[in-house]
């Protein structure tokens, strides 16, 4: 039980947290209550408390939403990047986790050396290659595809490994019993492997998906046509158009935004299990 | 059944083996490869080795250099912030007994926002007109120029860095100090030691190896430092948050100059491999130091 004093102590601090989280998210506030505004409301508020307070909901409410999906290609850049995630999730899972499989269970000639290669590969930023990406894909003849844009994405060191270390604990008399059965060791991964690993396959997946949504330089390298353009680069081209007010800007930054929120208010145990376990991985 | 085993695996593991052959141990060659050479991907014929040339030469070369120094002070800025600052952050939500849950989320909004976003909304918020200057303005601060001067920009950049990753380090920490046996804290209780004696006795030794990792992973983050000035003020003014990741894009894939791009590349890679190395000795250590102390102990 707290003493009185210790529940005073408490109630200054989170109190002082409670003040504290309101000055920290003052951007995002701000951000939504004006996506809500014409420029002249945005100008005219700036200077009293109701710059953090939305309008009051009348016939122009949505306005700079309605314009932004409507005059603009945001739509079309939102599904391409749900589409791009999609992919990516599926193969990510299929190639990283049957080599992370291979690395686990199966005993093949240099698994430990392959194992060592991979973990030293994730010292590698990918600063270092992402010129290289750009030359052999331009070579290819690539760039402005989707392929062009997929195909350096898929493989991920650090997947294979948390697929590896979660694999290598799968009980190995399952996986004997269904060599001799006529089930094939492919339909064993994916019948059962992947179905036992529930959790990992979430975590990656979310991973994926907030990596995809958010990477800026790959395909602002790859991309040129607007057709193709991901949420990012999209906005970005938007927002540097001189007739896009600043109510139309907050609007499409919090468009671009709401996936993410979606995503993290369904997982965000997965995420905080991620983050905490790159921190205890290491540490 | 051995040879079935290596059939297997390869099939297994070929699919990620081909990209990672194309995509991380080529490219990795070709950096290292091109490095000693002039290559220009636009003229691939006039291809000469050089030697060690390029690696003088882009340390005689002024825009690097000054981009290798405002990479330094980006870090130097953003390390002790936001590595601090998350600390402080999770001891004090630790500590909190209501709202944690709240302010675990709040703290964390920023780290899930893309970096187009931020930079995107800070960009509004940094204007000359903004609600920054505004309310300075209150407090009769005068209208500061924010990412429009060559005085202001870097730092304004490193702290909305900082505001947007300390979440992360937070969540990190937060695992780290409900990770620390509470029977410590009563131990200490017992003595009468006070608030910071706890802390420097029992919260930081326990947080060590997780400090460590901290503090290196957001050297590298910090040293990364690219979309941000992109986004934001396309390097400038003046060069003033022009980083090394920066002219490294820009000399590979706007100028073409593959050859001086891997040389910046394999410089960058060798810092970041590093201080890679540096952490994984120094939580190593620490972990042996720790099992030989509770081994003591017992």
């Amino acid at each position: 039980m707290l003493t009185k004093k210790q529940k005073r102590i408490n109630w200054i601090l989170v109190g002082f947290l409670l003040l504290l989280s309101l000055f920290f998210l003052f951007p995002v506030l701000w951000m939504l209550a004006n996506s809500f505004k014409p420029d002249a409301a945005i100008t005219a508020d700036m200077n009293s408390i109701a710059a953090f307070v939305p309008p009051v909901p009348n016939g122009s409410f949505f306005e700079n939403y309605i314009t932004i999906l409507t005059n603009t290609n945001f739509v079309r850049y939102m599904a391409n990047t749900l589409f791009y995630a999609a992919v990516l999730i599926l193969l990510g899972i299929v190639v990283n986790g049957l080599a992370g499989y291979a690395l686990a269970k199966i005993r093949f000639p240099f698994r430990e050396q392959w194992l060592l290669i991979i973990m030293m590969l994730l010292i590698v930023p990918t600063e270092t290659v992402i010129t290289i990406h750009f030359l052999i894909i331009a070579k290819a003849g690539l760039l402005n595809t989707v392929l062009g844009y997929i195909l350096p994405m898929i493989v991920n060191p650090f997947n294979i490994f948390l697929f590896r270390q979660v694999f290598v604990s799968l009980p190995d008399d399952v996986y004997e019993a269904a060599q001799l059965d006529f089930c094939g060791p492919a339909k064993y991964f994916f019948t059962m492997v992947l179905p036992m690993s529930k959790t990992v396959v979430a975590t990656v997946s979310v991973f994926t998906f907030l990596n995809v949504w958010n990477d800026y330089l790959w395909p602002s390298l790859v991309f040129t046509s607007s057709d193709l353009l991901t949420a990012q680069i999209g906005l970005n081209s938007i927002t540097s158009n001189d007739n896009t007010t600043m109510g139309q800007t907050l609007a499409v930054i919090t468009l671009v935004t709401i996936p993410v929120i979606i995503i993290y208010s369904l997982f965000s145990k997965q995420i905080v299990e991620g983050v905490t376990s790159t921190g205890s991985k290491e540490g | 059944m051995k040879r079935k085993n290596s059939i297997m695996g390869m099939a297994f593991f070929g699919p990620a083996l081909v990209l990672l052959t194309l995509f991380l141990f080529l490219p990795m060659v070709l950096t290292f490869g091109f490095s000693f050479t002039d290559y220009f991907a636009l003229n691939p014929e006039l291809t000469h080795f050089v030697g060690l040339e390029n690696y003088l030469n882009i340390f005689k070369d002024e825009l690097f250099v000054k981009s290798f120094l405002n990479t330094v002070k980006f870090v130097l800025i953003i390390v002790p912030l936001q590595c601090g600052g998350a600390l402080l952050l999770a001891m004090a939500i630790n500590r909190a007994a209501h709202c944690k849950k709240y302010f675990k989320v709040a703290f964390f909004i920023p780290v899930v926002m893309s970096l187009a976003v931020v930079s995107t909304l800070w960009m509004q918020i940094y204007s000359p007109e903004g609600i920054l200057n505004t309310l300075l303005g209150q407090i009769g601060i005068q209208t500061q120029p924010f990412i429009h001067s060559a005085d202001q920009a870097l730092p304004s950049i490193a702290i909305m860095s900082v505001w947007q990753g300390m979440g992360y380090q937070m969540i990190i920490f937060l695992g780290g100090l409900q990770n620390i046996n509470p029977a410590l804290y009563e131990a200490a209780e017992m003595d009468h030691a006070t608030s910071w004696k706890k802390f420097k006795d029992i919260t930081l030794p326990e947080l060590k190896p997780l400090c460590v990792f901290v503090f290196i992973t957001v050297t590298i983050g910090a040293f990364r430092m690219l979309v941000q000035p992109m986004v934001m003020t396309g390097g400038g003014p003046d060069h003033s948050t022009y980083t090394i990741v920066y002219d490294i894009y820009e000399t590979g894939t706007v100028n073409w100059e593959m050859g001086l791009a891997s040389t910046m590349a394999i410089v960058f890679t060798i810092f970041v491999v590093v201080l890679t190395i540096i952490q994984n000795i120094l939580t190593k250590d620490k972990e042996g130091k720790h099992v030989n102390k509770k081994a003591k102990k017992n």
